[in-house]
């Protein structure tokens, strides 16, 4: 899968990861945290398409946040 | 007192941080897919896939009561949807290839001995971070 395509660096996936932990010894592999940006890559990407959908639907040139909370809740339900 | 306020602001600050690396990271990938559709996002949408994004951050793994996380937990957050799951698992394996490719070059070049304690193993693919 080679693509020059944007995503979640892996410093950044860490640092979000550690806000959460209650336990700051608490440590993520080099593996999970790739894996980890590339599920946050499908979840904003997939956000962005459904969202894309539903402006289509509706006929609109630009996806709002109407349409955003739209797809919102099945989303939701997908991740 | 004094010191928990400012230690407050820290945590404060270093979120809002993270938060906007965030928000620069959505806003590109939501360029490639208004290029690819050919449909434009508004930047309020942009903002609220942002602010959806953090919070799924780690909603789940924080949970976890291991000392390290690893990809394993990270295939239980895609369990909800079939496909989801066959492209992290899919994934998961690439990289674990990957990793095993990288460790075998670099066991060609000559080792300078300075990383002490670390497990050559451990060194390379699951390198962890704290």
């Amino acid at each position: 899968m080679e693509r020059a395509s944007a995503g979640f660096r892996k410093e950044l996936v860490s640092r979000l990861l550690h806000l959460h932990f209650r336990d700051d010894r608490t440590k993520v592999s080099g593996d999970a945290l790739q894996l980890m940006a590339e599920l946050l890559r499908i979840f904003v990407v997939e956000a962005a398409v459904r969202g894309v959908r539903q402006a289509q639907a509706e006929d609109m040139a630009l996806v709002d946040v109407d349409q955003l909370e739209k797809v919102l809740p099945q989303l939701l339900l997908d991740f | 007192e004094e010191e928990q306020e400012a230690e407050e602001q820290e945590r404060f600050s270093s979120q809002q941080r993270l938060k906007a690396a965030v928000h620069y990271t959505v806003g590109c990938l939501c360029q490639e897919v208004a290029a690819d559709k050919e449909m434009q996002f508004s930047k309020q949408t942009i903002a609220a896939i942002s602010e959806i994004t953090f919070r799924q951050c780690g909603k789940e793994l924080a949970h976890a009561k291991r000392s390290t996380i690893n990809t394993e937990d990270v295939k239980l957050l895609a369990r909800r949807s079939n496909s989801l799951l066959k492209y992290i698992t899919e994934k998961n394996e690439e990289l674990a290839q990957l990793n095993q490719e990288r460790k075998v070059k670099k066991k060609k070049k000559p080792e300078d001995g300075n990383q002490t304690c670390r497990e050559p193993a451990e060194a390379e693919g699951g390198e962890a971070e704290s």
